[in-house]
């Protein structure tokens, strides 16, 4: 158990800049998500973190001491790798207790632990299989066993469900939730998938190439993007985007007028708001435009129009009925509107 | 196997089974023949008269009383001591294959994880030393061998022998490493292990069947040769090779010959029994693969 600190973490190959001044504090038993697009720098974060990989610049906390010069073996951390790491030639029960014995934990003890893990990964009935005659979420469950078994200080996961069919990640990732609040062990973990980030975290941490774009809870950063690379990454399907003019709090784009908007500042300005806070109305609405298409996902319908160079949708009920090219309006009230700077993409302060 | 696969014309059966009985003659042949020839005498076996006589043994049945002997193994073995280079071949063998196969593990690991540049280019050299002629270097060897004094002894081809082979064991085996994912190591590092443990503990288990085929191929090497051993080593330290050409040059003394033939027939029968012992190990490293996690 413990406070995990990053005080201003670089890592720079050469001239590259791989992660730029990371500055954050993770509480204990805290779960943490890094996400982002890949090459945004959050696997080299957690890899720093690990050992695995040396800090240019700044300092790694780790309760109460810097880490940065310890071994991976000395800082007491366990890491789950994306494709396992599992060692081939071993059973399960000794996968497990890998770890153990490399640390020299007393033999007597080991049966215990590693059968605790077991009981918690719940691979009781395979114990004595090869990792090759594994499915691949139970190897990946495998490789969480093998992490809790020792209590460590910090977990850290690196995309573990990338290799997962879609229906076991669902699962899989109500395990990892499940072992963790059980365990009460600070974890940080890396995805690119933005919902294993809001299901998962207690704070999320969004990051583009290697720079923090926003550090929030789920809500936080689903309701409050920061800026245009955060509203566009969080959300399914993510935040519309549209460009155009702002004057006297009324939004003028192409086929798009909002009007009500916070008056203080004007010029370029991105408009974003959520598909699924808009609705489409029969009158005149802030949207009056040619329909670009209209797809059924099964609990609502999604409109598309092509409004400027963006693509904007909203969802109806299923049952809505259009023909591609007709005139749809759709009702976009200034409260659910987001003001983004357009020349730098941050939030505009309303 | 389907049952279309299966249903092929009586005729092409018959055809590639023939063929492959023909191709298990002409591949067995020499062996095969040399073998039976070791247990007669060289007027046998070299027989100008008549070639079935090699086959037959009309001269050793004359001379011993029997269409077999053991002259030729008696003769080699205990009169010319090929006991000797036997001794000789094994403790160069098994010294070669041991510190070649220790420094190119070790070196093939390093490579194989080192992410620079000049990787490539370490490899390519070792590659150009290894396409090289063994004469052209062992050449260069023998004045300073001589004036150090060192010529002529064991560890001394043991040392040039590991050099010649060792470009090959490191290529090898750094493929082999570079087949067996990196997250192994770390995953290993971050349960606890140093370095050093990480390559003991969880990549030379996974690597065995890549060691014993390198460790074939760097016997054979060493097993083989004969341009280094040849060289390099006295009249008492010589290996097997060297001894067995040493029987075929000296024609002057009747039946000498077939103390040649008797020692290649006894310098075959170990590699044999190796393949057997090492087969499932030397197939699974040739096709690789079976190092997947």
């Amino acid at each position: 158990m413990a406070r995990l600190q990053l005080k201003n973490v670089n890592k720079r190959w050469g001239s590259f800049v791989g992660v730029d001044n990371f500055d954050l504090d993770i509480a204990d038993q805290e779960f943490l998500v890094l996400l982002g697009p890949s090459g945004c720098g959050k696997s080299t974060t957690m890899r720093m973190i690990a050992g695995l990989e040396d800090v240019t610049d700044g300092e790694i906390w780790l309760g109460d001491r810097v880490v940065n010069n310890l071994e991976p073996k000395d800082r007491d951390i366990s890491m789950v790798f994306q494709s396992y790491g599992l060692y081939p030639n071993l059973s399960v029960y000794e996968n497990i207790r890998f770890p153990l014995r490399v640390r020299k934990v007393p033999k007597e003890q080991h049966h215990e632990m590693v059968m605790k893990a077991i009981d918690m990964v719940e691979l009781n009935d395979f114990m004595d299989r090869r990792p090759a005659e594994l499915s691949g979420g139970q190897r990946q469950r495998v490789a969480l066993g093998r992490a809790i078994v020792r209590k460590p200080t910090v977990f850290l996961m690196d995309e573990p469900l990338s290799n997962l069919d879609a229906k076991l990640r669902v699962s899989t990732r109500a395990q990892i939730k499940n072992l963790q609040s059980k365990l009460k062990t600070t974890t940080v973990y890396v995805t690119h998938d933005q919902i294993e980030a809001m299901t998962l975290a207690d704070r999320v941490v969004v990051m583009n190439k290697g720079k923090i774009q926003q550090v929030g809870t789920p809500t936080d950063i689903y309701d409050n993007p920061a800026n245009t690379f955060v509203a566009s990454f969080i959300g399914s399907p993510a935040m519309n985007l549209v460009e155009g003019r702002l004057e006297n709090g009324v939004f003028q784009g192409d086929g798009i007028r909002v009007e009500g908007l916070p008056a203080g500042s004007s010029g370029n300005v991105t408009l974003g708001f959520r598909a699924e806070d808009a609705e489409i109305v029969d009158g005149a609405g802030e949207i009056s435009a040619p329909m670009y298409s209209i797809e059924l996902l099964g609990e609502a319908s999604m409109i598309t129009w092509r409004l400027g160079g963006s693509l904007v949708s909203i969802k109806t009920n299923k049952e809505y009925r259009a023909e591609i090219g007709d005139t749809v309006n759709a009702r976009i009230p200034a409260g659910i509107c987001h003001l983004f700077d357009t020349a730098s993409g941050e939030r505009i302060a309303q | 196997m389907s049952n279309l696969a299966n249903k092929k014309p009586p005729s092409l059966v018959a055809l590639s089974t023939v063929f492959v009985l023909f191709w298990l003659v002409v591949a067995a042949f020499p062996f095969l023949w040399t073998m039976w020839g070791s247990f007669k005498v060289e007027g046998d076996f070299f027989s100008r008269a008549d070639w079935m006589n090699a086959i037959t043994g009309p001269v050793t049945e004359r001379q011993h009383g029997g269409p077999f002997t053991l002259d030729g193994y008696r003769g080699a073995w205990i009169e010319q001591e090929f006991w000797r280079a036997v001794l000789n071949t094994g403790i160069v063998v098994f010294f070669t294959v041991v510190i070649s196969l220790t420094l190119g593990t070790l070196g093939g690991y390093a490579l194989a994880r080192s992410g620079f540049k000049y990787t490539f280019w370490l490899l390519m050299a070792a590659l150009v030393f290894r396409a090289m002629p063994h004469v052209t270097l062992v050449s260069g060897y023998l004045l300073p061998f001589f004036q150090m004094n060192i010529w002529g002894y064991l560890p001394t081809t043991i040392i040039v022998l590991v050099a010649i082979n060792q470009p090959f064991t490191l290529w090898m085996l750094h493929s082999f490493f570079l087949s067996i994912p990196k997250d192994l190591d770390e995953a290993a590092m971050v349960d606890g292990c140093t370095r050093f443990q990480a390559f003991r503990l969880a990549i030379i288990p996974v690597m065995w069947p890549g060691v014993v085929t390198t460790g074939l191929f760097s016997f054979l090497l060493a097993y083989n040769d004969f341009t280094v051993t040849s060289m390099l080593l006295t009249q008492e330290n010589a290996t097997m090779i060297p001894k067995i050409n040493s029987f075929l040059g000296s024609t002057q003394e009747e039946g000498k010959v077939m103390y040649a033939v008797a020692a290649v027939v006894s310098a075959i029968v170990p590699l044999f029994v190796l393949i057997l012992f090492f087969q499932r190990q030397i197939v699974s490293g040739l096709t690789a693969g079976a190092v997947k996690g």
